[in-house]
């Protein structure tokens, strides 16, 4: 009798045993992701555009008439997708070049190129951007004034604000996420798949189309979804570079009608219909990009055993592929961060020139280490950036241990959950959360640094997830059985085998995290209230409220706070791989 | 055919440079199946991988079927693809985006053969491999063996002058292994091409080639067929890597035109072969299955009491085909390997007799005969190579 409530209640336990970790964490996803789309949805359908009217003042299909029948939204969406194609297409073909170059060409001293590669992700985009817009404004654009009184030509040859000027800055800006993309997958390719197409008589062009494109495609095509993805949600570059000549693509449009829409009040229900496009078309290529990066990991199944990498050697190109990644440092780098740091040292608007040595001055950088809002503002984003790259650190290895290792009722529901968000761009996150706490004030916390940690949370739980799922399945069972097996009881397991090994990797996401976060603008632009203003928000108030050397001094402090944390990322990175997980 | 002179190939490595392959030298003739034979990491595929122009060697010299393609002094170095050559790798580096049919086809396809003819060839390949029915299947759904066939004929539809096969059989399981080697064989008999094999297994190498040069630390010790490598090895190192050997350091206590007589710590012995190394010979070695049980076989002992060891049987291990026993002497342990018609007990008193035509006489590492292409190609040893043992 006694055994027999006894097998029931452990019965009981086994089930509760597998539902909870679903219950638990999908209630937690649920509240992060799913929540705010739905109440963007009803807000879409009601008239003021706040879910609130919604159920006071009934369904209307308003917005969506508005929006959808004005043709400035079409040729604007036209224009989006220009940007965000242009830019993936022009990243996509320098990042194969360098990939390539990087790790599989003898070029001269390959660790400092990878370094220099790398490096601009450090320059978070609006950053960039306005340095771009010191060097090629077509009124005071340095480089302009240089070819103009150097040419005799009589109208600036360059003009960034421009489609095409943004398509070139995004473009830069997406270099370093899609090296790093792309680096593993060429180095993972058995080089002895070159060497056969040559051994069957294959020229150079003939290999490289037939066999290594071919091959890295999966691959290509994955780094390509995530451009496409994020050519779609970028606010910085086109807010910074587009806005102010009204070339809007659609996150622009979004935060203008929040922030700065004619009317003064901000449009919702535009925003919410709006958002809705955006973000059926995000899902779309978010699906695309699943099922590349799934076809990707089958190709990589087949190399054969280890092999040694041989470099081609580039000869006589050694140095001129070493000149093209001096171009592209200087492009991306050393042009814009040298117009900044004289900008910054400025003490209003002036180009480089020998006469203005005199007037270098400091007090843009005192300002920024002593006025009280800037003081605040980077405590408010080291306290944010730290939270919420705890945060998704912690939750992401908890989802991916439930997904990947146990046998959990709904694990496939989790990993979709906590894939969704990365279709969901900070823009629409902001726009949702803004939608969420002004719909339900049980908890207080608009305008509030929290706000801003739980966006960030929503927002990199996808790439957090995905980082952890592969440390999760890089990690064998058959490790942990070996471990068993020598004797090790549980804590040991964890302590001896689980911890080393994930550890490094797990910390090189939480680093990773935290860069984001501390770059990111849109957001956090969007959320601001009083109290929780952001570095990258307040250089983004100077600039456009027309303080550009305040501006740039702010910027390049940032630059410095993301070098020393991306400096110790790559450190981390490269341990984790020692350790033989890859990221 | 194949013609290497003084092939000299380093590394750059973060100190000194690395000399993967020191002066080496060999000539494969036409229509020969040449292997390369060594231990790991002595060279094999360094040499190869030069053969085939994915290494640039430091030095020497390559000629393909009389067409120089590499030449250190003049710094000509004919490009891969220009090149008489085809390439079976050891991971097979099978195209996984390609299905059977394109991968065997890309090198007709290199060559822009007309689709009929092209069509026909790869059939033809493929039927010839045995995978007449799988050429519309994706390359990443095959097993091994197959993926390996695959390899081979993506080689031999090239039609090269020269074939190369850089250790073709070591990821496939024993018993595949086995098959494949038979099929090897078969198909590059039919074929004809000729081929050069690298391995590191001796029983491969002893059972495929025709001739096989032996490595070592990036240097050729010993060249020629696999019969005189094996029955008649000259360097020390030869016999221990190309089957079992029982060997015995030795002094030479008079040196005859046709025999040697040696001491070793075993007790005094008369070679035969190799008897033209006399003084310098240093090892004394015979096969453990040519040594014979005296007591087996009466016409064993010549009755001068030459050559014979008396001694226990210490231990047995048996593999079917034939059983292995260590005899402790007085002096120490001497394997013997004997046909299982005939088993014999632990601790049995056994005496044995090494026949003076079995053994052999060796000299370490260089200093040995030159190497010609045809060495023990000298007087054959006087008496029976083939004499059975019971
Ligand atoms: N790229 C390289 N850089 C430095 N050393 C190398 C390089 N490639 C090969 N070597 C060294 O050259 C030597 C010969 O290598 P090779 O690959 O020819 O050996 P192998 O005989 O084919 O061995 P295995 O049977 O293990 O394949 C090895 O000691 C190896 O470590
Ligand atoms: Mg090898």
């Amino acid at each position: 009798m006694s055994a027999s409530t006894d097998t029931a209640r452990t019965r009981l336990a086994l089930v509760l045993g597998r539902w909870m970790p679903f219950a638990m964490l999908g209630l937690m996803l649920t509240w992060l992701v799913v929540v705010p789309l739905v109440i963007l949805l009803v807000g879409s359908f009601s008239v003021t555009g706040l879910p609130v009217d919604f159920f006071t003042r009934g369904f209307t299909l308003d917005n969506y008439i508005q929006t959808y029948s004005d043709p400035f939204f079409w040729r604007m969406a036209w224009t989006t997708t220009v940007f965000a194609v242009c830019s993936a297409l022009g990243s996509l073909t320098l990042g194969i070049i360098l990939a390539w170059l990087v790790e599989r060409t003898d070029l001269p001293a390959r660790g400092l190129v990878r370094v220099l590669i790398i490096l601009p992700l450090a320059t978070p985009p609006v950053l960039l951007a306005i340095g771009w817009i010191m060097l090629l404004s077509p009124r005071t654009g340095f480089f302009n004034q240089l070819l103009q009184s150097g040419l005799g030509l009589s109208a600036a040859p360059f003009n960034i604000y421009s489609l095409t000027g943004m398509i070139f800055v995004d473009m830069l800006a997406l270099v370093p996420s899609t090296f790093l993309i792309l680096s593993p997958a060429f180095r993972n390719m058995d080089p002895n798949l070159e060497e056969a197409a040559m051994t069957s008589g294959a020229r150079f062009h003939t290999m490289i189309w037939r066999v290594v494109l071919p091959l890295l495609l999966p691959a290509i095509l994955a780094a390509g979804g995530f451009l496409l993805i994020v050519g779609f949600l970028v606010f910085d570059i086109p807010g910074a570079i587009g806005m102010p000549v009204g070339i809007f693509v659609l996150s622009t449009r979004v935060v203008y009608l929040a922030t700065d829409a004619p009317t003064g009040m901000a449009e919702y229900g535009l925003i919410a219909s709006m958002a809705i496009f955006f973000l059926v078309v995000l899902l779309l290529i978010a699906f695309g990009y699943q099922r590349a990066t799934r076809r990707a990991a089958r190709f990589v199944t087949v190399t054969g055993k280890g092999f040694r990498i041989r470099p081609f050697a580039l000869k006589r190109w050694r140095w001129v592929a070493f000149g093209f990644v001096a171009l592209y440092f200087t492009l991306v780098t050393i042009a814009p961060m040298g117009i900044l740091i004289w900008a910054s040292l400025m003490p209003w608007f002036a180009q480089p020139s020998w006469d203005m040595l005199q007037h270098v001055t400091l007090a843009n950088h005192l300002d920024f280490f002593n006025n009280r809002r800037a003081v605040r503002a980077a405590q408010n984003s080291i306290t944010i950036s730290v939270i919420s790259a705890t945060a998704v650190a912690v939750i992401s290895i908890i989802i991916s241990w439930v997904v990947v290792r146990s046998n959990a009722v709904g694990r496939r529901v989790l990993d979709a959950l906590a894939f969704l968000p990365i279709a969901i761009p900070g823009v629409m996150i902001g726009v949702a959360l803004i939608f969420v706490y002004l719909t339900f004030d049980l908890l207080p916390i608009y305008g509030t640094i929290w706000i801003i940690v739980i966006a960030y949370v929503t927002n990199y739980i996808s790439f957090g997830t995905r980082a952890s799922n592969g440390v999760m399945v890089q990690l064998h069972s058959d490790l942990e059985e070996a471990a068993m097996t020598s004797g090790a009881r549980w804590g040991r397991l964890m302590r001896s085998i689980i911890i080393p090994l994930t550890l490094p990797a797990l910390v090189a996401v939480w680093i990773w995290v935290l860069a984001i976060c501390m770059r990111e603008l849109t957001s956090a632009l969007l959320l601001q209230g009083r109290g929780n203003t952001t570095v990258p928000v307040l250089l983004w108030g100077y600039w456009t409220g027309g303080q550009p050397n305040r501006a740039a001094a702010v910027g390049v402090w940032l630059v410095v706070a993301m070098l020393f944390v991306i400096g110790l990322w790559q450190f981390m990175a490269q341990r984790s791989r020692l350790s033989g997980v890859r990221e | 055919m194949l013609d290497v002179r003084n092939l000299r190939v380093e590394y750059r490595t973060a100190g000194a440079p690395y000399v993967a392959v020191h002066d080496e030298s060999f000539a494969v003739r036409a229509g020969e199946f040449f292997t390369l034979l060594g231990p790991s990491g002595c060279g094999k595929t360094t040499t190869l991988r030069s053969v085939a122009g994915l290494e640039t060697p430091t030095a020497g010299r390559i000629e393909i079927d009389g067409v120089p393609v590499f030449d250190g002094a003049t710094g000509r170095a004919v490009p891969t693809h220009a090149r008489e050559i085809a390439m079976v790798f050891q991971s097979y580096a099978i195209w996984p985006h390609m299905t059977v049919f394109e991968n065997v086809a890309f090198p007709l396809r290199v060559k822009r053969l007309p689709g009929a003819a092209l069509r026909r060839q790869v059939d033809e390949v493929l039927q010839m491999v045995g995978l007449g029915d799988f050429a519309e299947r994706p390359a990443t759904m095959l097993s091994g063996g197959q993926q390996q066939r695959v390899a081979l004929a993506r080689a031999i539809v090239k039609d090269a002058k020269v074939l190369l096969l850089d250790e073709p059989l070591s990821n496939l399981d024993a018993k595949l292994r086995e098959q494949m080697r038979r099929e090897l064989r078969r198909l590059q008999k039919h074929v004809g091409t000729t081929s050069i094999y690298v391995t590191h297994d001796q029983d491969e190498a002893l059972s495929l080639s025709d001739r096989i040069a032996v490595m070592r630390g990036g240097r050729i010790v010993e060249l020629g067929r696999p019969l005189d490598l094996y029955l008649r090895p000259r360097h020390t190192f030869t016999a221990r890597f190309v089957g079992q050997a029982e060997l015995a350091p030795c002094k030479v206590v008079q040196a005859g035109a046709d025999a040697v007589l040696v001491e070793t710590k075993l007790g005094r012995f008369r070679a035969r072969v190799n008897a033209d190394i006399g003084a310098r010979a240093n090892h004394l070695m015979v096969r453990p299955e040519h040594v014979v049980f005296a007591d087996a076989d009466a016409d064993a002992d010549d009755g001068t009491g030459e050559n014979m060891l008396e001694g226990q049987i210490a231990n047995i291990l048996f593999s079917g085909k034939l059983v292995e026993y260590e005899v402790q002497t007085g002096q120490g342990v001497v394997s013997v390997c004997a046909a299982s018609n005939v088993l014999r007990t632990l601790g049995e008193a056994v005496r044995l007799h090494l026949p003076p035509e079995h053994c052999v006489l060796l000299t370490d590492g260089e200093g040995g005969g030159s190497l010609g292409d045809i060495p023990g190609g000298d007087a054959a040893p006087a008496g029976p190579g083939n004499r059975r043992t019971a």
